[in-house]
């Protein structure tokens, strides 16, 4: 679904993707983990283009995206993206944030819309919340919307980015909750987090990535128990501490 | 002791009432028509100062800096006595089967207002969170497509009350066009006042009548911005 074959990417002088060789096949789902400013964002905003890479070769949903012709926009219609900060549009309510892609993109009717929009706002827990615009909306409750704004399209790909990082503790649960059972319902997705648990419980398998380059990869009952290189011993004690 | 007699009645009753009445008509026409089009105007020409291909971007530049840096009335000269010269024979013979005074003075007040307006949604646009666009890109809209969903409404939204001002100047210049013979209010003004010699009262008259106008243009756009269009709260 998604291959990495040397990707190098620059800002300017800083090298911020390091030779990253990566494949995710159809129903993974790869958790990527790191420490802040190593390339996690990077990363996974290159797979739908928000980043163009600069050298190697990025292959998704069998489309290359070194290849000037490819429809970036087609593209990006198969890849749902979860922002930290969710992104939804302030100025429509939560159905409308979901109905609008599918409207003008996907050419659905207003109705097939609205109808796919509320079950998907059951799916997350917010059907009661259809009229609300984001503003009255809590950080957990947006994440949800923004989840299901994505799903709206039938994406083939879920792509995450630390989707609870900017939530209060309390909110992290039900937005989890979301993500696992979408990754139980066998959505390839790949997830930037440092939700250990849920790498554990739901990842086929887990990257950590460090200055742009992945230094290990393993599958996560592996990756916690024998994590074998030194910064991501000393990374896992980190964001595995209680004192955290 | 004011020697001058006022005289009210000449104005508010009879034929001087119907000309100013046919004038006030006239101006409502002249700004609606002028507003509606300045506003789509100013739209596009707001995306095209913001395009990434160069050439579309140096266009709107040039377009903005040369009609809001030169006078409206130049501007409504050149569009009545000067662009038939230039223009297509078909396009000269449309225009005078129309009505070639008010369509210059649409013209010239479309072309000037817009430029002022694109200014301001393009502030309006920028500041819009950077996370909107892509947000929308990553859903597969195209750029042009971003902008007329997602950024530019919420751009027009913020930009409201410059908005307002805008369509406050234009139905204010609008008077302009009497120099060039368009029976607006001010020209039916002072066709009233050179029959009777009641200016005062005549331009009186006018001058209510365009207060009255922009308050109701605040009025009625404030509260379709307040209620029509979403509200979008702080986030
Ligand atoms: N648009 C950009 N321009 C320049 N530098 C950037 C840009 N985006 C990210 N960076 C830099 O690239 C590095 C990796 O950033 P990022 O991928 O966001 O890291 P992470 O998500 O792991 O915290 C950081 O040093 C960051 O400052
Ligand atoms: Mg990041």
């Amino acid at each position: 679904m998604i291959r990495f074959e040397g990707v190098h990417k620059f800002f300017g002088k800083l090298h911020v993707l390091n030779n990253v060789n990566l494949h995710v096949k159809k129903g993974e789902v790869v958790v990527v983990c790191g420490p802040s400013g190593s390339g996690k964002s990077t990363l996974i905003r290159t797979i739908n283009q928000l980043e163009p890479i600069n050298e190697g070769k990025l292959i998704v949903d069998g489309m290359d995206l070194s290849d000037p012709k490819v429809n970036i926009n087609k593209l990006r219609a198969e890849v749902g993206f979860v922002f930290q900060q969710f992104n939804l549009y302030p100025h429509l309510t939560a159905l409308k944030n979901i109905t609008l892609a599918p409207i003008k993109i996907r050419g659905a009717t207003k109705r097939e819309a609205e109808e796919q929009a509320v079950a998907l706002l059951t799916r997350v827990g917010l059907a009661e919340k259809k009229d609300a615009h984001p503003s009255q909306l809590s950080g957990g409750q947006q994440q949800r919307v923004a989840i299901a704004r994505a799903l709206a399209m039938k994406p083939k790909i879920m792509l995450f980015d630390e989707p609870t990082s900017a939530l209060d503790p309390e909110m992290i649960g039900e937005v989890l909750d979301v993500m696992k059972d979408l990754a139980q319902s066998g959505m390839t997705m790949m997830v930037v987090t440092h939700e250990m648990g849920f790498a554990r419980e739901v990842s086929h398998r887990v990257c950590f990535i460090d200055f742009g380059t992945i230094l290990e990869e393993a599958e996560p009952a592996e990756f916690f128990k024998n994590p074998k290189h030194e910064r991501l011993k000393q990374f896992l004690k980190q964001v595995l501490s209680p004192m955290h | 002791m004011l020697k001058y007699k006022f005289d009210w009645a000449v104005v508010l009753s009879g034929k001087y009432f119907d000309w100013l009445v046919s004038g006030v008509k006239v101006t409502i026409q002249l700004s609606a028509v002028s507003i509606a089009l300045a506003f789509l105007l100013g739209l596009i020409i707001a995306v095209m100062r913001m395009s990434r291909v160069r050439p579309v971007r140096w266009f709107a530049h040039g377009y903005l800096e040369f009609f809001r840096n030169t006078p409206l009335l130049v501007q409504i000269f050149f569009w009545y006595f000067g662009s038939y010269k230039v223009l297509p024979e078909a396009a000269n013979d449309w225009l005078v089967s129309t009505n070639f005074e008010f369509a210059s003075a649409v013209i010239a007040l479309t072309i000037y207002t817009s430029a002022f307006i694109a200014e301001d949604i393009r502030s309006g646009v920028l500041s819009i969170p950077k996370e909107q666009m892509e947000a929308a890109r990553s859903s597969g809209f195209s750029y042009i497509r971003s902008m007329r969903y997602i950024i530019l409404p919420q751009a027009v939204r913020i930009t409201v009350p410059p908005l307002i001002s805008q369509f406050l100047n234009l139905v204010k210049n609008s008077s302009l066009a009497m120099t060039i013979g368009v029976a607006e209010l001010t020209y039916q003004a002072r066709q009233v006042e050179s029959y009777t010699f009641k200016g005062f009262e005549a331009f009186t008259a006018a001058t209510a009548v365009y207060l009255a106008m922009s308050i109701l243009i605040t009025i009625v756009v404030t509260w379709y911005s307040k209620t029509i269009l979403s509200p979008m709260k702080a986030r």
